[in-house]
Formats: structure tokens, C-alpha cells, sequence
């Protein structure tokens, strides 16, 4: 089950290193440590400090403050504001909702297909972000195929109404997995307890079931928010006239020229973002009731009485239904010459995409994800031993700089690359770099799209590294080092191998997330890197939907490799992630 | 005092280096106002002798051992081996190798690599080290585990895998933190004579943390008894037992039954220091501590075993007064191998241990007997201040 690898990458991310206790305190650093922490503070200035300083010193210059200032005074801008804030809370909401059912219906219902489900679920986490747009127009557009040919109605899905749909379809799988971690630690013997108590399965649900759960719920709603409010294709793709902040964003920048408009609004973007992290993961996980450490005293009684599983399944089947019928559509449509216009089989979409100009984007998207994605795994599991094993103090600091990349909505971080890179770097009459991005950057701009491609999937390998850190028994390194292991040593012939499994996963997660993002790279990619997930967009903008499925399936199939791959390193016998 | 004698071939054999000198050692833990973890201690560890650090938790014990590996540095003092400044090193460069509670194997080596790996990192040449892997390895009877993974042995081999890969580093100092207290009892038994005649063989100064007394006694040259950050006593196994330095170390180590004592004398100086105490309505010669006084209230160490109980000749036990060296049993425990006796005295209950009892002898609670203690087995120390 290839998908099952991103499972404890998507798991709630672990709380930043707690106390270690005592035994922890008055570790000195060596000076090799000094250094590696020298080195990984600059990569992580240049990365994503320096860019996010840019924006500031962008937004508050003339223009930019002009259109500060503009941000809460113009109806235009209230409106987009707005726009951004409600889309934020429905897809908060509904995802949080079909997340959840899917969660219970996996974890205490019986029913067949439980597997078949789990991937369904997972399905939109490995799929290019306009798959279930473009989908979903083709399905239930003005001619769509369900809307318009099978019911014979003339609906307009673009807009607010079409942007949920896909945005929740899409982001559900956070919600799912975060709850279903959480549904499955929860301890059967408190619902054992309610029970012999006298309560029935539903008042159990209500009493013990739920209300342990409004953390994990509450976390699960301001991640999706922050998803949803940050995310720039699918309103590019479906939107229509309804702007939200990070399509108005990238229409200043792509359309009007006008940077410093864009780092303004990106800006607007950046505050709830990183709000929503911090709270997201230094509350909500705090006040989180599950206890992961006990050891399950029993097993959950599943479901089976059909008042308590009809409702629900029939809820969660119709959403998986829809999944498979939206993906379904992307298989077929790539196929097809014009999907519910002109249905006739044609293989022209893959030849379009596999030759010219379409195989060069798929080259250079995965050759520079395959650049990125041990860079961002190494430096996460360094991010990782550092916080857990090294620092003491301003560990959390440390962990929260390292996370920015993931916590920066990817507009944002884009913006912050085209406004800090496209030209070089010159302080006086010193060019400290050169220009890294746009078309002007070396490699043609392809190292930019290395760095963002690095500095996004960092935080997932610094995640699964932390996670894995704090199951390792910390005398396991002074064994090593009272053998005479230097810091480092000991760092490439222990910890390393002991968290590979999870470095592995941290990979996967990382080059999936390289592969389907778009928002950073669009405002860096250059006639000459040609990324797969903007070429999409421009034959969506073209309406060439065949090329633009053509182009899903080929990434889908790559990304889909890649983790088999990479699954089939994790089978390793010989590795062990725990101590004794 | 016979024990160090005895042991005096064996250290013969030692090498002679590895003296450790521990030199007013302090640990703060956080705030500088809170108490110091570690309170300025001063330990002079011969080369080649067995040291225990006892105490109960929190008394600094495994701080200190972490400091002597240099996984801690202390916030004050001076750590001196073979008369050479080390806390200047880091712990990869002190010639000192350490057994871990946790075992700490590493989980992705097999066992010989485990024992191999301090090896390679000094670059011996292979065939040697593989001489010496296999040595160590044998002394622990593990060489038929040499190709298995940690997981795959129980635990009292994988604390052998332990011991063997910090022997075969040849160290100066061995530590062991709280090594057997994961294994079972029988088996912690076991282990604790292993290391105990390995250590003798080797000759390898050894620093040994525990909060096990049965270890401390059974292991030591020398115990070192901790409370709160401080020595309270350090001394061979016998004198701690015999001779402890305050209430708390006789407490800590072994049973005890504590007296009050008022009006006592006392003669002498050193070990031939007396003191004439009264309790249970006589008079009685006891050996004293040196801090024990005329003025001061002291108390009186009476060890179980070396208090007897015989049955008094009476009618009706219930209507006999407790008074003098009378008193009343309050419960009786069988044991097996011995008995114990709570008895109600007039100094207080006072508790007997008597061993391989004859089963017509066991007493009921109810009975009353005449308590006799062994006045030279007893000890006068300074009350609990």
C-alpha cells in the first residue's frame, strides 16, 4: 500500500521537544556543533529569512504602503479580504467535517473496502492541485457532464460554491489523517468505562468520543483555513470573479508589474498564516487530552448495528464516490479529444505532453525534485537532531524557524523569491550573489526553484525527524560518544541510520509536495525551467483540458513511482527505529 | 578493614593507573539560587578499587557519574585523572567507557559490531580487532550471539553485550549506571557476581551508580553513601553497615531499629570509642560514633538480627506489664528462612529477626518475651538533627 508511507508524515506533527529533564540540562556544544548549527542558520537566513524580509521591506516601501493602506479603506479590497476570510471558513469547516467522517467510519465502524477507503482518502494528497478543479469543471461546469448533459441544468460552479468544493476535496486529507491518529490512541478502556457507566454507543459518541476530540478539531479547522486562504491555483482555475487575497496577489504581480502591490497583499496573507501556525502548534497540540503513551488496555468494540453505519457510510461512500469520479475523469479525459464535447479516444494529449515542451517540464520537474529532496531531508533530520538532541536552549525557536517554510503560505514565500532573488544581490558596489531567479538567474532560475522546493519540504523531514529523535533512547549517542565518537561520528553512525525509516518518509513526503506545488514556483519559473505544474496552468488558461489531465496522470504516475520506490528502501529488515 | 586485605592480590594485578579525584564538584541545575544537584564533593578513587555511588533518587548520584563521563560539566570544581586535568575533554576523548541502564546497544548493529564499534573508531588494524571482539565476547559467553541483533537476545545478554563493549575499550574508569535494575531479580543477582570477578580480573577502576543496597554491599570496595547532593559517608561495606556516620546511612542501608538515648557516657577516642547507654531497664556498652557527646541527645543503632526474644514464663501473657527488657510481641511474620517479630518495648517497638526458626518456636503475637540486644553489635550515633 504505497500511500501508507505519507501516514506518519500527515500524523499530527509532534509538540516542539519538551522538557527532556534533568539529565538533558548542561550539554555543552562542541565546536563541531557549533558549526554545523553555523552553517544551517545561513542556509536557513538565505532561504527564507532573507525573502520574508524582502516582502516587509517591499510592502512598506512607497507603493507598497500606498496599497496598505488601501487594504482596509477601498470597498474592492474589503471585498477581497472578505472573500478570502469566508472561503477560509467553509473549507475550514467542510473539511474538517468530511475528514472526521472519514476518520470514524475508518476507525469504529465495520464495513468492507476499509483499505479501498483509506486510499481513496489519501488520493488527493500525491494529485496536482488543479486535477480536482479541472475535474470538477468538466463534471459540473456550464457544459459539464453531469450538470449539464445528465441533469440538463445551466450551473455556474465558478466561484465561491465551486472553490469549496475542490478546496475541501483537496485538504481533507489533513483533517483525515490528524483525526484518525487521534480516534485510534484515544484509549478503548475510557469508552470500556462509559459503558459499563451505562452509556449506549451514542451517548459515548456525544460524552467521551467528541469531546476529546475539540482539539484535534480545532487544529484540523485552522490548518485547512490557512490551506485554503493561501492557496493560489484553484482560484486561478475556478474562481472566477470571486478574488480572494492570493489570486489578487498574483494578478498584481504577473498583471499590473507591480511587486511591491503583491508583497502588500502577500503580506495580508503572511500575518493570519503564521498566526494560525503558532496557535496550531504551540496550543492546540498542548491542549490536546490524548494520550499517546498508554498502552491500550483493549480493542474498540467496532459499530455494526445499522442505525449507527448506514447514515454515515452512505455520507462518506458519496464523497468517495465523488473522488474516484473526479479522478476517474482526469484518466479519461487525458484519453479524450475534448471530454463531454468531442469523446472520441485519442492518445495526441500524451504525445503533446510527452514530447516538446512537455517533456522537458516533466525532466526538469523531477530532476529538480530529486535535487531537492535529499538536500531538504538531510538538512530536516540535522534540523531535527539539533532540536532534540543538541539545543537546549532556544530549541524552540530554532524549531520554529525551521518549520517557516511549511508555516509561509507558498504565494507568499513565491512573492518573497521573485521580489529577494530576480535581481542580484549587491550591497554597495559588492554583488554578494547573483541573481538566483527569473529569467536572468543562473541555471536559468533553476537553483531558485531548487531552494523553494528545498525550504517547503524541509519542515516535513524536520517533522518526521523530531518524531523519530524522541523515540531513540539519548543514551544510545553517549554510548557512542563514551566510545569515542566525535559529535559528528556519532550523527552519521547512529542517529542516522536510526532514523532513516523515518528520513525515508520524510523524503517521500517532500518530493510529492515538490512535485504538486505550484503557488511559490510560479512567480520564479522562467521560459527555460519549464515546471510541470505551471505548464498545467497555462493549458488550463488555454482550455486544453486533455493536456492539462494528460499532464496529471503523468505526474500522478511519477510521484506514485517515486513513493513505491522509496517504500521498497523503507522494507529494509535490518532497521529498527527503537532502542531494546 | 579484613575485606580491603583480602583484595589486596587482586588489586596487585591492576594496572596502575586510573586514579580518579573528584575535587569539590558542584552541579546547579537551572536557576543559580536553586539547591545544587551535585554539593561539592570530594572522592579520592584509588586505581584499580570499586566505588558505589548510593543513595536514594535525586541525591546527585548519577550527575555525579554523568560529570566523571563528561556528559555533564560541572558547575564548579576539578576532575583529575591519573593527576591530569579532564574537563577540558569531551566525553569521545576520555579514556572511560560506560554501561548504561537502557543497555543503550545500538539496535541497527549486529552484536559483534556493537563490540566492535569503539574499535574501529581508534582504526585497529582488523585482525587484532577482531582478536579482541571475539575475546570479549567469549569472557561474557556471547560468542555464539555474535551475528544476532540486539533485539533478538534477552536482557540479561544484551546487558552482557554491554559490558563487554565497554570492556573491550580497555579504559581507565568503567562506569556503570544503574546497569542490572532492568533485569529480574535472579538474574541481577547473577550479573552482580559477572562483573564483580570480571572487575577483579581487570583490575579496571570501576565507578558504580545504584540505588540497590544488596549491590552496593555485595559489589563494593567502597561505598559511597549520598544524600541531597552530599557525601555522607564513605566507606568499605562493613563499616557502612556497622559503623554508619548518621541515622540516614543506617536507615538507607540494611534494617534498622533506632533508640533514643538519654544520659549516656562516653569514654575513649576512635575505634575504641564507648559509650554506656541505658535502654530496656539496663545498662549497656556500646561502641560510638566520634560525634557522639555527653550533652548531645544521641541514638541508638540496634541491627535486627542482633536483637534475640525468648518467651517469659507467665500465665496470662495479656496481664504481664511491658517494663524493662519486657515487652509484648504485636505481630509475627514467617518468612522461610527467618522470622520477625514486631515487639511493643518500653523504649518503643523495637523489631527482631530471627533466622532458620524452629517451627515449635515461632511465637504468636500476644506473647511476651524478654529482648536482649548484643551490646557490641550495637552502634551510638548523633540523633537525626
Amino acid at each position: 500500500m504505497s500511500l501508507e508511507t505519507l501516514q506518519p508524515v500527515a500524523a499530527p506533527a509532534p509538540p516542539p521537544a519538551k522538557k527532556t529533564g534533568k539529565k538533558a540540562a548542561g550539554r555543552r556544544l562542541d565546536p563541531l556543533t557549533k558549526i554545523v548549527i553555523g552553517i544551517v542558520m545561513a542556509i536557513l537566513v538565505l532561504l527564507i529569512a532573507y525573502p520574508l524580509v524582502r516582502i516587509l521591506t517591499q510592502s512598506f516601501s512607497e507603493s507598497g504602503r500606498e496599497t496598505l493602506a488601501e487594504m482596509f479603506t477601498s470597498s474592492t479590497n474589503r471585498t477581497i479580504i472578505t472573500n478570502t476570510v469566508v472561503l477560509g471558513l467553509l473549507v475550514g469547516a467542510f473539511g474538517t467535517l468530511i475528514g472526521f467522517a472519514f476518520a470514524y467510519a475508518q476507525a469504529r465502524l465495520e464495513f468492507k473496502g476499509k483499505k479501498l477507503l483509506h486510499l481513496i482518502a489519501l488520493l488527493p494528497i500525491v494529485s496536482p492541485p488543479f486535477a480536482v478543479a479541472t475535474a470538477v469543471i468538466t463534471l459540473f461546469g456550464r457544459g459539464g457532464l453531469i450538470t449539464n448533459k445528465l441533469l440538463g441544468l445551466e450551473y455556474n460552479i465558478y466561484g465561491l460554491t465551486g472553490l469549496t468544493l475542490v478546496l475541501s476535496l483537496s485538504f481533507f486529507p489533513v483533517a483525515y489523517m490528524n483525526l484518525l491518529g487521534m480516534l485510534r490512541s484515544l484509549d478503548p478502556a475510557m469508552d470500556e468505562a462509559a459503558s459499563i457507566l451505562g452509556a449506549n454507543k451514542w451517548k459515548i459518541f456525544r460524552s467521551v468520543t467528541l469531546p476529546m476530540l475539540i482539539p484535534g478539531f480545532a487544529s484540523c479547522f485552522l490548518l485547512l483555513f490557512v490551506e485554503a486562504i493561501a492557496d493560489l491555483a484553484n482560484p486561478l482555475v475556478i474562481g472566477g470573479d470571486f478574488t480572494v487575497l492570493s489570486s489578487r496577489a498574483y494578478i498584481a504581480i504577473t498583471g499590473e508589474y507591480d511587486v511591491a502591490a503583491g508583497a502588500a497583499y502577500s503580506l495580508v496573507l503572511l500575518l493570519p498564516g503564521l498566526l494560525v501556525f503558532l496557535v496550531q502548534r504551540y496550543w492546540a497540540e498542548r491542549r490536546s487530552v490524548v494520550s499517546v503513551s498508554g498502552k491500550p488496555a483493549g480493542s474498540v468494540r467496532l459499530i455494526r448495528s445499522a442505525a449507527g453505519r448506514i447514515p454515515l457510510l452512505t455520507v462518506v461512500g458519496l464523497i468517495a464516490a465523488l473522488i474516484v469520479t473526479i479522478y476517474a475523469t482526469v484518466i479519461i479525459g487525458a484519453f479524450t479529444k475534448i471530454l463531454g464535447v468531442n469523446n472520441t479516444f485519442t492518445l495526441a494529449n500524451y504525445r503533446y505532453v510527452l514530447s516538446g515542451i512537455g517533456s522537458d517540464a516533466m525532466f526538469t520537474t523531477t530532476i529538480l525534485a530529486l535535487i531537492a529532496t535529499p538536500i531538504a531531508g538531510v538538512l530536516g533530520m540535522i534540523m531535527a537532531w539539533l532540536i532534540v538532541r543538541k539545543v537546549r536552549r532556544g530549541r524552540g525557536l530554532l524549531d520554529f524557524f525551521g518549520m517557516l517554510g511549511l508555516a509561509v503560505p507558498g504565494t507568499v514565500l513565491g512573492i518573497g523569491y521573485a521580489v529577494a532573488f530576480n535581481k542580484p544581490f549587491i550591497i554597495g558596489n559588492i554583488q554578494l550573489l547573483p541573481a538566483l531567479a527569473g529569467g536572468a538567474g543562473i541555471f536559468g532560475g533553476a537553483l531558485a526553484i531548487v531552494m523553494v522546493y528545498v525550504i517547503r519540504s524541509m519542515p516535513s523531514g524536520q517533522r518526521s525527524g523530531v518524531a523519530a529523535l524522541q523515540q531513540i533512547d539519548p543514551a544510545i549517542d553517549e554510548a557512542s560518544t563514551s566510545l569515542g565518537a566525535s559529535s559528528l561520528t556519532t550523527f552519521r553512525t547512529i542517529t542516522l541510520p536510526l532514523i532513516r525509516p523515518a528520513l525515508l518518509s520524510g523524503l517521500t513526503y517532500a518530493f510529492a509536495r515538490a512535485m504538486t506545488t505550484l503557488s511559490p514556483i510560479i512567480f520564479i519559473t522562467t521560459p527555460k525551467t519549464k515546471i510541470m505544474t505551471s505548464q498545467i496552468l497555462s493549458e488550463v488558461d488555454a482550455g486544453r483540458f486533455g493536456n492539462a489531465f494528460a499532464y496529471c496522470t503523468i505526474l500522478i504516475v511519477i510521484v506514485l513511482a517515486v513513493i513505491g520506490l522509496m517504500n521498497l528502501l523503507i522494507r529494509d529488515p535490518k532497521v529498527k527505529t527503537r532502542s531494546r | 578493614m579484613a575485606q580491603t586485605a583480602a583484595q589486596a592480590p587482586a588489586q596487585s594485578l591492576a594496572s596502575e593507573t586510573g586514579e580518579l579525584h573528584l575535587d569539590h564538584l558542584y552541579k546547579h541545575f537551572g536557576a543559580p539560587d536553586a539547591p545544587a544537584a551535585v554539593d561539592g564533593i570530594n572522592l579520592a578513587i584509588r586505581p584499580g578499587e570499586f566505588i558505589t555511588l548510593l543513595g536514594p533518587s535525586g541525591c546527585g548520584k548519577t550527575t555525579t557519574l554523568r560529570m566523571i563521563a563528561g556528559f555533564e560539566q560541572p558547575s564548579d570544581g576539578k576532575l583529575t585523572l591519573d593527576g591530569e586535568d579532564i574537563l577540558g575533554l569531551t566525553p569521545d576523548k576520555r579514556p572511560m567507557s560506560m554501561v548504561f541502564q537502557s543497555y543503550a546497544l545500538f539496535p541497527h548493529m549486529s552484536v559483534f559490531d556493537n563490540v566492535a564499534y569503539g574499535l574501529r573508531l581508534k582504526k585497529t588494524p582488523a585482525k587484532t580487532l577482531e582478536q579482541e571482539v571475539n575475546f570479549a565476547l567469549a569472557s561474557m559467553s556471547l560468542t555464539q550471539y555474535a551475528d544476532r541483533a540486539p533485539n533478538q537476545l534477552s536482557g540479561g545478554q544484551q546487558q552482557r553485550v554491554a559490558l563487554a563493549r565497554a570492556m573491550v575499550m580497555k579504559p581507565k574508569v568503567l562506569l556503570f549506571d544503574e546497569p542490572l535494575s532492568n533485569l529480574d531479580a535472579k538474574l541481577r543477582v547473577q550479573m552482580r557476581t559477572e562483573i564483580r570477578s570480571l572487575q577483579h580480573k581487570l583490575g579496571i577502576t570501576s565507578v558504580y551508580v545504584t540505588h540497590d543496597q544488596d549491590e552496593a554491599m555485595t559489589l563494593s570496595d567502597r561505598i559511597v553513601v549520598m544524600r541531597q547532593g552530599r557525601i555522607e559517608q564513605v566507606a568499605p561495606p562493613t563499616e557502612v553497615y556497622r559503623r554508619p556516620a548518621s541515622v540516614f546511612v543506617a536507615d538507607f542501608i540494611g534494617r534498622a531499629n533506632f533508640l533514643e538515648v538519654q544520659n549516656h557516657r562516653v569514654t575513649g577516642d576512635g575505634e575504641a570509642r564507648q559509650a554506656t547507654v541505658s535502654v530496656l531497664g539496663g545498662m549497656h556498652q556500646v561502641p560510638a560514633h566520634d560525634g557522639v557527646s555527653d550533652a548531645q541527645p544521641a541514638t541508638l543503632l540496634v541491627r535486627p538480627e542482633s536483637v534475640s526474644v525468648t518467651r517469659i514464663d507467665a500465665v496470662n501473657h495479656a496481664e504481664v506489664q511491658i517494663a524493662g527488657n519486657v515487652g509484648r510481641i504485636l505481630n509475627s511474620v514467617f518468612y522461610g528462612s527467618w522470622i520477625e517479630y514486631e515487639v511493643e518495648t518500653q523504649d518503643g517497638n523495637i523489631t527482631s529477626v530471627v533466622s532458620d526458626p524452629a517451627p515449635e518456636d515461632i511465637m504468636d503475637s500476644g506473647t511476651c518475651v524478654e529482648v536482649r540486644i548484643r551490646q557490641e553489635r550495637c552502634w551510638l550515633m548523633p540523633a537525626q538533627d
